[in-house]
């Protein structure tokens, strides 16, 4: 749980902030036109993709870094499977990348009758 | 309360209700308990001197090397003891995150209680402060410091006068009890006041609504309930009057409430008592070792397994919620009985016991 004043804070306004931005691109988008359009929504994809899978990363390497602690204080020669166990929230942050890249790679296609 | 003990108490728990370094580390620590094999291997054991081989290639190595510097005795095996439960609960208790150091303080109360007790009986029966050594157990508020200065005290009065000085929360039981003891001379009445006073004070404090607090709060019910039960069989064979017999009663129970217990109490013999439990999930359990208690027509029979209950209760939290305060209750508990195993086997050898009979009163879990 976020305890801090200031954490709550700059959390509460980075979600705004990723909340607003579509909103803000599409607005600007509807002045370029079709394919400009399509551009702006892949990279807003692509973008909410990664964050989301590098905070869910980051959440459960938080967690299993405080209990990899408690255990190495106690158990030392624990240590190669505490690594191995920081180390495996990354394959969600890896799996965001991937298919921010897909998403980003996808073509574009005109919209029917564009 | 000495300075010094003030000191050592301030530290400051982590904040917050996150489990997960707390419990991870208590699981490691849980991890090094002694197996039941151990145990085996201990009752083995030709003297105190093997008992204190095998026990140094264990966790208790360091306290028994210190120890043993007094010389190679039973007694100073059991100070060993003693000194590495004392250092475990507080090691936990320093890692322990706000909710669980409130939980784990409050059940731990009990050993005020207890050491309170023996404080008061060893002023009462004039003991020196040095025969006090194996009655007190600093694990709860007050540290070994404020023991020693308590047992460095002139008489029960003295006692009670400076714990209400250190504002304590015992002191206004201790005080209440005082006036009876002086008319009587017997100290049961405050021993009393302080048992109330705790069951009180702990059923108070973990009544609040969250998840931690409950479990907590179970397991305090679980022992105020053993500890009723324990008292309603013992009046079978004391001759307590019936007006006497509520002053007895430790509220906060989970299944005992006063009714029950007054009724359990009015009972004339173990028969009628165990037809009233059927009533409550105790009933069950002391209807398991009712043959046993014909053979032995002894009530520790039921004492006994209302104790391994209690224990192998607390015990299986451990494997419940890891992220709870269920793993640290279960660890420490967990502990107490080891500890309690060891020094059965260690006295039981020495006073050359037979080891059937050392192994019936170990409770493996």
């Amino acid at each position: 749980m976020i305890k801090s004043r200031l954490s709550k804070r700059i959390a509460v306004l980075t979600f705004l902030v990723v909340m607003a931005l579509p909103t803000m691109a599409f607005a600007a988008s509807e002045e370029l036109g079709g394919e400009a359009s399509a551009y702006i929504a892949k990279a807003i994809g692509a973008a909410v993709t990664m964050s989301a899978s590098a905070l869910a990363a980051g959440y459960a390497q938080s967690k299993i870094g405080a209990a990899g602690a408690g255990t190495l204080a106690e158990r030392p020669e624990a240590a190669v499977w505490i690594v191995v166990l920081q180390a495996l929230p990354e394959i969600i942050v890896l799996l965001g990348f991937v298919a921010s890249i897909m998403i980003i790679g996808m073509p574009v296609t005109p919209p029917p009758g564009g | 309360m000495t300075k010094m003990a003030t000191e050592k108490r301030a530290f400051q728990p982590v904040s917050g209700k996150d489990y997960g370094y707390a419990n991870a580390r208590v699981r490691g620590m849980r991890s090094r308990l002694l197996a039941p094999t151990f145990f085996e291997q201990l009752l083995g054991a030709a003297n105190t001197r093997e008992i204190i081989q095998q026990l140094s290639a264990t966790e208790y190595e360091s306290d028994i090397n210190e120890a043993l510097i007094r010389g190679l005795s039973a007694a100073n095996v059991d100070i060993a003891l003693r000194s590495n439960m004392v250092r475990t609960y507080q090691k936990v208790l320093s890692f322990a995150n706000e909710e669980a150091e409130y939980i784990l303080s409050t059940l731990l109360g009990r050993w005020d209680v207890f050491n309170l007790k023996s404080l008061l009986r060893a002023k009462h029966f004039r003991l020196e402060s040095d025969d006090l050594g194996g009655g007190v157990l600093p694990v709860g508020t007050l540290s070994s410091h404020d023991i020693g200065a308590l047992a460095q005290l002139e008489d029960v009065k003295a006692i009670v006068d400076t714990v209400a000085t250190w504002r304590l929360p015992f002191a206004g039981p201790l005080r209440d009890g005082f006036s009876h003891y002086i008319a009587s001379g017997e100290l049961l009445p405050m021993e009393l006041a302080l048992d109330q006073h705790y069951a009180r004070w702990a059923t108070d404090r973990l009544s609040r609504r969250r998840t931690n607090v409950k479990i907590g709060r179970r397991i305090l019910g679980v022992q105020l309930d053993v500890g009723n039960l324990v008292m309603a069989l013992r009046q079978l064979q004391a001759d307590v009057a019936a007006g006497d017999a509520e002053s007895y009663f430790l509220p906060g129970g989970a299944e005992i409430d006063l009714d029950l217990y007054l009724s359990l109490v009015a009972k004339s013999d173990v028969d009628e008592i165990l037809n009233e439990l059927k009533k409550v999930s105790y009933g069950r359990l002391l209807d398991e070792v009712v043959m046993t208690y014909l053979e032995q027509n002894s009530i520790s029979i039921f004492e006994r397994a209302l104790e391994q209950a209690l224990v192998r209760q607390v015990v299986s939290l451990g494997r419940g919620d890891p992220l709870g305060v269920g793993v640290g209750i279960a660890y420490l508990w967990a502990k107490q009985n080891e500890v309690t195993n060891i020094r059965i086997i260690v006295k039981g050898k020495e006073v050359g016991m037979p080891l059937d009979r050392i192994r019936k009163e170990l409770i493996l879990v």
